[in-house]
């Protein structure tokens, strides 16, 4: 669990807060909006990763650069050529519209990596839970299971090790694939087991005969109100205002910012301010110690 | 009639034509929005039949388990890029039924990006997967006599450079081109023929080598427990 102030919040807050950031970022493809969504997507990212969140970030580079550049070479629409590839011209609104189309993915992705960190399992169980209790019920029992059985998995292929039967570089693939099969089946077996075990303990402890309950952590609190409220006008706003239209081929045709573009940067950077306010109250808070 | 048939039938008449005139009707780049609320939007019916049906104890950990062991499946085998997960989903659908196919690719290819990451590949994923194990639980379920590990090994190969592999390259076709024409989708699915080709051949091996086995112990467990016989029998 993170500990930065928006993670904190409620789950219902921290989702439609995603949906947002997500929606907006995938429909408007105005450049200044888009920056605008690399930042704050960039800086939300890095508040919850430190460091770590620079390799995404590298990673994601090179993926916009060949993007971008492999846009004009399918789109020839456009004035202004640069030069020819293969007989085709290469013009540079298509290749400025391929940057805005790759960026678009960066920022997307990298919001999703922000929405993995904020809205971990239990908190997608807690939102959901009560509209599809047997789903979610299924969920949190795969997500346990994943790492038992990778565990599992480990334990039978080093026990095949210990017998002479690993699997080392040494051999080739068909042995690999025979091997991994092997591991397969006998995971397998003994997953199946456990879970007969598993669903007649949870009849006989009164499985189906009520309705489910879950373990609920996180509260309503104003501050949730507060935030969504918030977060409903400035949406609004980015959507009534308008000037959020942009045309790159033929021609570069691109809307002037308008107030819409302030109220999109103020929904974008909640998260941020927010971990601004605690960080000064604590220290404010500190100093009166 | 029940609520969920209700609203089965409003999904249908109303929710998706509604996304889809708003999508052709709306200025901007709306594919990937539109085409992602589409795949949601068919998702829908088929979780709710699964949760208006209140599924049984052993049902929903056998689910789970199997769910799990398609993720997990990618430890057993060290190879890169080897993946045996849609098999693995195939298997449980030619085994219990195509519902239970389909939740298994759905909620398993959900699950597994707890561990990865979400994206907006996430919705396509669950879609591909799932209808991969309900297509592979509708053609097979009933027919014991196709259950040939050969032939099954040929289905997975073609369902998956056929049908799944595509599914997926949608989704990178709706995110990253700027206007949808028959030279954008044919470079897409160029680009993703050779990753959907290694994804197959996975799948093909793993059922040429795995499916007798793990039908046998699902068929087991089917007739032992009783299990998910109401819809299979």
């Amino acid at each position: 669990m993170n500990n930065d102030a928006f993670s904190q919040c409620h789950p219902l807050t921290n989702f439609l807060f995603f949906v947002g950031a997500i929606g907006f970022c995938a429909v408007i493809q105005h450049p200044i909006y888009l920056l605008a969504g690399a930042a704050g997507a960039a800086g939300y990212y890095l508040l919850l990763n430190g460091r770590k969140g620079w390799k995404l970030i590298g990673g994601l580079i090179p993926v916009f650069a060949v993007l971008s550049a492999l846009n004009p070479l399918l789109n020839t629409y456009g004035k202004t050529e640069l030069f020819t590839v293969f007989g085709r011209p290469y013009t540079m609104e298509a290749l400025l519209y391929g940057m805005v189309i790759a960026g678009m993915l960066a920022v997307m992705i990298l919001w999703f990596g922000c929405y993995s960190a904020v809205l971990t399992s239990d908190k997608f169980v807690c939102l959901f839970g009560g509209l599809i209790p047997s789903l979610s019920l299924l969920l949190v029992m795969i997500l346990r299971m994943i790492p038992s059985l990778t565990r599992r998995a480990k334990q039978i292929s080093d026990t095949r090790k210990s017998i002479g039967k690993g699997l080392t570089g040494a051999e080739g693939n068909k042995e690999k694939i025979q091997g991994g099969m092997r591991i397969l089946s006998a995971l397998t077996d003994w997953a199946l087991e456990g879970s007969i075990v598993t669903a007649d303990s949870m009849r006989s402890r009164g499985y189906g005969c009520a309705k489910r309950s879950s373990f609920q952590i996180y509260r309503f609190t104003v501050r949730d109100s507060v935030l969504i409220g918030l977060m409903a006008v400035f949406s609004l706003g980015t959507m009534l205002f308008g000037g959020v239209d942009a045309e790159f081929t033929p021609e570069i045709h691109v809307d002037n910012p308008t107030w819409g573009l302030v109220c999109y940067c103020a929904f974008l950077v909640i998260p941020l301010l927010l971990h601004g306010k605690e960080a000064v109250c604590r220290s404010i808070a500190l100093k009166k110690v | 009639m029940k609520k969920a048939t209700v609203f089965n039938i409003f999904l249908i008449l109303v929710l998706i034509p509604a996304t889809l005139f708003l999508g052709t009707k709306l200025k901007g780049r709306w594919y990937y929005l539109t085409s992602t609320l589409m795949v949601i939007e068919i998702m829908i019916p088929f979780f709710l039949a699964f949760e208006t049906r209140k599924p049984q104890a052993r049902e929903l950990v056998t689910l789970a388990v199997m769910c799990a062991l398609a993720v997990a499946s990618r430890v057993a085998v060290m190879i890169p890029n080897f993946k045996p997960m849609t098999a693995i989903i195939m298997i449980t659908g030619i085994a219990f039924g195509p519902e239970a196919g389909f939740m298994t690719g759905a909620i398993g290819a959900f699950a597994s990006n707890f561990f990865f990451s979400q994206g907006p590949w996430t919705p396509w994923q669950m879609m591909a997967y799932g209808l991969g194990g309900f297509l592979a639980g509708l053609l097979f379920c009933r027919r014991r006599t196709a259950r040939n590990p050969v032939f099954l090994a040929v289905y997975g190969f073609l369902s998956i450079v056929l049908f799944v592999g595509p599914l997926l390259d949608c989704c990178t076709l709706f995110t990253v081109s700027n206007h949808l024409s028959w030279k954008y989708a044919a470079a897409v699915f160029g680009a993703g023929l050779t990753y959907n080709l290694q994804h197959g051949a996975a799948c093909a091996a793993t059922m040429l080598l795995f499916s007798k086995p793990l039908l046998s112990k699902l068929d087991r467990l089917k007739e032992k427990y009783g299990m998910m016989d109401a819809r299979t029998a």
